[in-house]
């Protein structure tokens, strides 16, 4: 860790010019670059700069003997600092600074040259604009990598626990996987029990495998694992620090029953006299006021919903609860947690149709969604697993499934991406319900199966050779309620060209899944990215899946876009081998991008301490001057630009080398 | 469909679908993915042939089939299918666009056409049935019970500026475009 000393800063200048040589290397990017620009015209113009030595191009700077020409030209002390000119530097500015680390010069002599996405890719019809763009490009990171000063980067320790935020199938695995390594796992989820939405369905495709009876060992491991502390009924209140040091608030909800007593006896349920219903079955069936979610809930403690509580007393009585651990006035609680990673893993919600209107969810009492008929499947679900029509209660003999409800579509308020599992859903609940009708007759409204996954196209053959499910290829257009509550479905049969109208008793409208109503809230308190559908984005889409873009904060299932459960674990184990590399490795080296105050021409306003948004600038009394914690500075800049005096410099971003690109970019006009 | 040969499954051209997204509202057309919403969802098309899907589909390959065949002009407009297509393509407006596109290329139908020469003759596409006596007219009758005047003040009681609809009409082209014969402005020539 560097701890500056103020006494010791002053304002160093920057190296003499006539010094400075500099290698310009512009890379093709095969034809990404290559194939837009006119090279040697690029190389020609490079020549012209100002202190560069020699210019070059190359096929693939990245690769292995084009990093080795620009290690040769350092080696041979042609030139101390680097330009490439090439993509973004996102991917490949840690490569360009290892070769300048591994071959003695520092590696923030270094500026990249973004021309393709900023240049050639979106002028890729107008070559000459392109030419045009990718000089200015150019001549700016020359500009500045003439005025770059030598900086260290600083580590970071990181302590050696994780923070799971939501417990499903995804938040499980990766504590398991973590908490099996030795590292302390605080695995947080909101509602009262573990377990997800995968603690809702009642089998898995294709293998058919019984949900609860593979997820609640693991909940039973994770509840036995010494390494794991399970705060169930919680949700995260903030996010302070940075990777290796974050300090986390949790609020703790009052589940009005104390849960160190609470023997999970199940007396009070009895004694309850208020029956509300049941979310965890998707208000289809009933529950008490004092509840656990499911039998197998871990921890398996009760809760009361104090919503529908009408505190009578009944469940507080000595003779009911022994163990006296009814708190009607309990309140919410907060702790705080200092953690080295985080993972988020905060799942999804299934889209709502209700605004598709012609299909009538809401209104008509036989169309449901995916998820109540996995629950009206289910053993233990409300209907003790022999699936119902809603209206009268009977199991019906005609059921259609209709696929992509609220996925791909366009339409304001629903979602353009596929969401990858519905379609495989609706192939297994339609089997599940011949495998108990066999009599019955299942249709299935598609416009593309996606059955892209291991054993996933082989089920779906076997489900209409085996089953003799039928596939209508064509999107459903309108439901209509016949006056005995059965339904009539219009639509086109796409391969006869033919409009349709099939009458049918419930209708099963395969809904997809969206990013939480609050994941945005959780973005910002963690300070990571969403990509435009919602979901939490990734650091890169092939190379980076599991990370954010803030270091140490990995993602993981359907937080990150929609997918089965197997992709989820596959994520699960990968966020958590992200974390656990950190966290092994004990320390990380961070980019010294941060704001440096200069003492001697600080006048001790205090202006800056308020402004700053991560708490990062403390006032040394003793000097009477601000002091700026260089790894808690996130180098955003705005102490810089508010300091009345000028004396607060960003290191790699001082106004010297900003302006310096400007002039240069405007020819020396400015 | 027993036009689709692979004749002209060779002769892949894009000229009809080129011309509708000159409109640049319309070039979300080429994203249809053929789902049937349209044609599940056609009034029209319960009673009659129209196979909107199919309509799109042929713009989109641009076979010349979907100018020349009865198809686009059996849509009643409801814009049910432009509401509820989930690509969010206006499937109303291009079948609007072939129509015209239809029309420009010779393929009007005779009684579209028979209607264009009523516009031309009085001014409206569907003109007030008048007797000699106006008096007779229930219409009028009804017009003058809501305080109105009996004939409304268009081209029924101004039949000059039918001169000046059809002076419109050949200053667009439209005249040549439908074929149309202005009886009222020769008569006046003469």
């Amino acid at each position: 860790m560097t701890e500056s000393n103020p006494k010791t800063i002053s304002k160093s200048k920057s190296p003499k010019e006539e010094d400075v040589r500099i290698g310009l290397y512009i890379c093709n990017c095969g034809i990404n670059i290559g194939g837009v620009l006119e090279m040697d015209d690029m190389i020609e113009f490079g020549k012209t700069l100002p202190n560069v030595t020699l210019c070059k191009k190359y096929k693939f700077y990245c690769s292995d003997n084009g990093q080795a020409e620009i290690a040769k030209d350092i080696k041979d002390g042609l030139i101390n600092r680097v330009v490439v000119a090439a993509c973004s530097p996102r991917m490949h500015e840690p490569t360009f600074r290892r070769v300048l680390k591994s071959n003695g010069l520092n590696p923030f002599y270094f500026a990249q040259a973004n021309i393709r996405e900023h240049a050639t890719w979106v002028n890729m019809y107008d070559h000459e604009g392109a030419q045009r763009i990718a000089k200015d490009h150019i001549r700016m990171q020359v500009a500045k990598v003439r005025k770059l000063k030598a900086l260290e980067t600083i580590k970071v320790k990181v302590k050696p626990s994780t923070l799971i935020i939501g417990a499903g199938i995804a938040g499980m695995n990766s504590a398991l996987d973590l908490a099996d390594q030795g590292f302390k796992v605080y695995l947080i989820e909101r509602e009262p029990t573990i377990g997800g939405h995968m603690a809702q369905l009642d089998k898995t495709f294709p293998t058919m495998d019984c949900s609860s009876c593979i997820l609640t060992p693991k909940m039973v491991d994770v509840s036995r694992n010494p390494n794991i502390h399970i705060m169930a009924y919680s949700e995260v209140e903030k996010v302070d620090g940075y990777i290796g040091n974050f300090e986390v608030k949790i609020k703790h909800k009052a589940h009005y029953i104390d849960q160190l007593k609470c023997t999970a006896c199940g007396a009070c349920v009895d004694s309850c006299p208020v029956i509300c219903a049941n979310d965890f079955d998707l208000n289809m069936g009933p529950r008490k006021a004092i509840y656990i979610p499911f039998p197998q809930a871990v921890p398996g403690q009760y809760t009361i919903d104090i919503d529908h509580c009408i505190k009578c007393g009944n469940c507080a009585s000595p003779s009911i609860c022994e163990p006296g651990a009814i708190i009607y006035d309990e309140e919410d609680h907060y702790s705080t947690l200092k953690v080295g990673t985080i993972i988020v893993s905060t799942g999804f919600d299934q889209i709502d149709p209700t605004n598709l209107k012609n299909y009538g969810y809401g209104k008509y009492e036989n169309v449901i969604n995916g998820l109540e008929m996995e629950r009206n499947l289910s053993s233990t679900g409300p209907n003790l697993g022999k699936p119902v029509c809603p209206s009268n209660g009977k199991p019906p003999h005609s059921v259609a499934w209709l696929q992509c409800v609220g996925s791909r579509d366009n339409r304001e308020g629903y979602h353009p991406y596929c969401s990858r599992v519905c379609c495989m859903y609706a192939i297994k609940q339609a089997r599940q319900y011949k495998e108990k009708h066999p009599e019955a007759e299942c249709y299935i409204f598609y416009m593309d199966i996606r059955a892209f996954g291991k054993g996933y196209e082989e089920f779906y053959e076997s489900s209409s050779h085996d089953f003799g499910i039928k596939y209508m290829r064509g999107r459903l257009a309108e439901i209509y309620e016949n006056p005995d509550k059965t339904l009539l479905l219009r639509g086109e049969d796409t391969f006869l060209s033919q409009p349709i109208a099939i009458n049918v008793d419930l209708v099963v409208l395969s809904t997809g899944v969206e990013a939480r109503t609050d994941a945005t809230n959780v973005a910002t308190m963690l300070g990571i990215q969403q990509t435009s559908d919602g979901f939490f984005m990734e650091a890169h889409p092939k190379l980076r899946p599991l990370d954010s873009l803030t270091a140490g904060i990995f993602m993981a299932g359907v937080a990150q876009g929609p997918k089965d459960i197997p992709d989820t674990v596959s994520q699960a184990k990968g966020a958590a081998s992200g974390a656990a590399i950190l966290m092994a490795k004990g320390e990380v080296e961070v980019d010294p991008y941060y704001a440096v105050v200069y003492p001697n021409l600080c006048s001790g306003c205090r202006s800056c301490i308020n402004l700053c948004p991560y708490s990062a600038i403390t006032f040394d009394e003793s000097h009477k001057v601000a002091y700026i914690n260089p790894i808690m500075c996130h180098g955003c800049g705005t102490c810089v630009a508010s300091c009345p005096s000028n004396a607060i410099e960003q290191n790699h971003f001082s106004g010297d080398q900003l302006m310096t690109i400007i002039t240069d970019v405007l020819g020396g006009l400015y | 469909m027993e036009k689709i040969t692979p004749n002209i499954i060779f002769n892949i051209s894009n000229d009809i679908s080129d011309e509708i997204i000159k409109d640049e509202a319309l070039r979300i057309m080429k994203a249809c993915f053929q789902c049937g919403t349209c044609t599940g969802s056609c009034p029209s098309g319960r009673r009659t042939a129209i196979r909107t899907r199919q309509i799109m589909r042929k713009a989109v390959l641009s076979l010349d089939e979907v100018l020349s065949d009865e198809d686009i002009w059996l849509c009643s407009t409801c814009y049910t299918c432009y509401e509820r297509c989930p690509r969010n393509i206006p499937v109303t407006d291009v079948i609007i666009k072939l129509r015209n596109l239809a029309t420009q290329r010779g393929f009007i139908k005779p009684a579209h056409q028979k209607v264009t020469q009523v516009l031309a003759d009085t001014g409206h596409g569907v003109p007030l049935g008048i007797t000699k006596n106006s008096e007779e007219n229930q219409w009028s009758k009804a017009r003058e019970s809501y305080g109105l005047s009996k004939i409304p003040p268009t081209t029924h009681s101004h039949p000059e500026a039918v001169l000046e609809i059809q002076k419109l009409m050949q200053l667009t082209n439209f005249d040549k475009l439908v074929k149309l014969e202005f009886k009222s402005i020769n008569e006046g020539k003469k």
